[in-house]
């Protein structure tokens, strides 16, 4: 079989098998093998799906959580690959970070709200601060990772054929490091949105997960259901889109650039 | 001290504090500390003083010296206990030499080539190579796995070295073009390593070290992760390139066969610690192709290194058992 064709099965299965469950899902609701008030069919979901777009709900929610997750998820971005080229780069500072990071890390992030309520102001940059815990810990262990994996040969003979200083960190440590500086931004963006959801859920009035949670405290589950969609959509897409940009930005990394 | 292609030291501190360009004696310590001086070097300057030839070095020569590597020796510390890796080295390479250096393994073979590099201090002795054109980099290696940045393509790969020392753009770019050529990968310059085959990227790797026009070539196995026939192929393009630029060349291998190959002279490594146990010139004459292995010269020489060479092979190996824990207490 070609290349073409093998790809165009896998995206054909892709597609396939969720339209297969939410067919079985319809039916099921529809036949009563599940309780509609709590199972509802997915084309009523999806009509309220369309009035909470019409009438501007959806928006202002899906807004709110989007500028919540840019701001916490570059302050992420920022800290974490600066302090991790650090850790990569000086034996000392990492010896000296992992432990903290080593106990910090495995909190669930929204532990910390309370915690960073006490030292900014409560509300929308506790929020944005909490968010992005996680996500620098991530990213900042991935890039540190990423600086070390680099083949030391690699380095050796850079610096054979004269890269010194900044040269040596400009055109080969940081390219090397790399691939794993976007793993780790990839997974960063992922736990933000899973943490900015969960935030709001517990303190917030607006985003997508404060809409999801007051849908559900008033039992208007399809709006729930279809909330539940936009967020489910909104990280596949946040994740696509990094690995397309990773794919462009990197044409060096095989597996990648073979696809 | 090494003075540089850019003025800069090459190698690490230690490293640099070994090699020295060679220069009058009582120049020596104000010409490394600095470099612009190298400009006064010519070929003349050698003259009146020189190292007297390692006594197994029987070899007259006939040319200058452009590598000088004097009584060098080197020690590895590994958990406390002290490896000598090299003991007491000697051994020139004239100008425009192909120099092969063959021993089991172990016998420090790599070990010499990353002192020559500047990427590994000596503990003693002295390694002096004769700058002719200053402004260039005193050695460039080709890695035994190549070593490319596999973020650049093989374009950029090549002219990573110039770029470093700030060669303008455009010449960079012909001076690829130049090597790639002569590589016979000039199609191939906007891809990334990955997309090429193992002797492709030695053929990059062979470039970028011409590129960057050393005084002496250094290739540390480079042909060893190739495949017979890719092998043989290269070696021919080796000899080919060599005699179009005419650069000294200092050559580790494994192999006898290639060493007889390629080289005007072969250094003969003992098994650990290692130590100049020949030198054996190559008389089988230039320009020299595969056809030569069909020569009686060349079998009889061949025997005489292997009857050697099979001497320190089977020393190394002993003396690796020798190593080996001894679980069973037997």
């Amino acid at each position: 079989m070609t290349t073409r064709s093998r790809r165009l099965g896998e995206h054909w299965l892709a597609i396939a098998s969720p339209v297969a469950l939410i067919a079985l899902w319809e039916w099921a609701s529809a036949t009563g093998l599940l309780r509609a008030v709590f199972f509802p069919r997915p084309s009523t979901i999806a009509a309220h799906l369309g009035d909470l777009a019409v009438d501007g709900t959806l928006w202002r929610h899906l807004a709110t959580t989007l500028m919540r997750i840019g701001w916490s998820f570059s302050m992420a971005a920022v800290l974490g690959v600066a302090i991790g080229l650090g850790m990569g780069l000086w034996r000392r500072l990492r010896d000296g970070l992992d432990p903290i990071f080593a106990v910090i890390y495995p909190i669930p992030s929204v532990l910390f709200l309370p915690l960073v309520s006490f030292l900014v102001p409560a509300g929308e940059i506790a929020l944005v601060v909490t968010t992005a815990v996680t996500s620098f810990f991530l990213i900042a262990f991935t890039t540190a990772h990423g600086v070390r994996q680099i083949d030391p040969r690699v380095v050796e003979a850079a610096r054979h054929y004269g890269a010194r200083g900044w040269r040596l960190f400009a055109a080969v440590l940081l390219p090397g490091a790399l691939p794993f500086i976007f793993t780790g931004l990839r997974l960063g963006l992922g736990f933000s949105l899973i943490v900015v959801v969960a935030v709001e859920i517990v303190a917030a009035s607006r985003g997508l997960g404060a809409l999801l949670w007051m849908s559900w405290q008033v039992l208007k589950v399809e709006d729930m259901y279809a909330t539940f969609f936009v967020i489910a959509m909104l990280g596949a897409i946040l994740s696509y889109g990094l690995a397309m940009l990773r794919a462009r930005l990197l044409p060096w990394v095989p597996d990648v650039a073979d696809r | 001290m090494i003075v540089g292609p850019d003025g800069a030291r090459q190698g690490g501190e230690r490293a640099a504090k070994a090699r020295r360009v060679l220069d009058e004696p009582r120049l020596q310590s104000s010409v490394a500390a600095r470099p612009d001086h190298a400009v006064e070097h010519r070929r003349d300057d050698i003259g009146p003083w020189f190292w007297p030839p390692a006594a197994k070095d029987i070899i007259v020569p006939t040319r200058e010296p452009k590598v000088l590597v004097h009584e060098v020796s080197v020690t590895f510390e590994s958990r406390g206990r002290s490896v000598v890796a090299l003991d007491r080295v000697s051994l020139q390479a004239h100008a425009g030499e192909f120099l092969c250096i063959v021993g089991p393994s172990g016998s420090g073979k790599s070990t010499l080539l990353r002192v020559l590099a500047g990427l590994h201090p000596q503990s003693s002795g002295d390694v002096r190579i004769r700058v002719d054109r200053p402004g260039t980099p005193l050695t460039a290696m080709v890695f035994q796995e190549h070593a490319l940045l596999p973020w650049r393509t093989v374009r950029d790969n090549v002219t990573f070295g110039l770029e470093n020392r700030g060669v303008a753009r455009a010449e960079r770019e012909a001076r690829a073009r130049e090597m790639l050529g002569m590589v016979g990968l000039t199609r191939f310059a906007a891809h990334y390593p990955h997309q090429l085959s193992g002797g492709m990227k030695q053929r990059v790797g062979i470039a970028r070290a011409l590129a960057s026009d050393p005084e002496v070539l250094l290739m540390d196995e480079p042909l060893a992760s190739l495949d017979a026939q890719t092998r043989t192929i290269m070696q021919e393009e080796l000899l080919r390139i060599w005699s179009t630029l005419g650069k000294t060349v200092v050559y580790v291998t494994h192999s006898l066969e290639e060493a007889l190959l390629l080289g005007d002279r072969i250094v003969l490594l003992s098994a650990r610690p290692g130590r100049v146990s020949r030198i054996y010139p190559v008389e089988l004459g230039r320009p020299r192709g595969l056809e030569v292995r069909a020569s009686p010269a060349y079998g009889a020489l061949l025997e005489t290194i292997w009857s050697e060479l099979r001497h320190e092979v089977v020393r190394a190996m002993a003396a690796d058992r020798g190593t080996e824990p001894d679980w069973l207490g037997s």
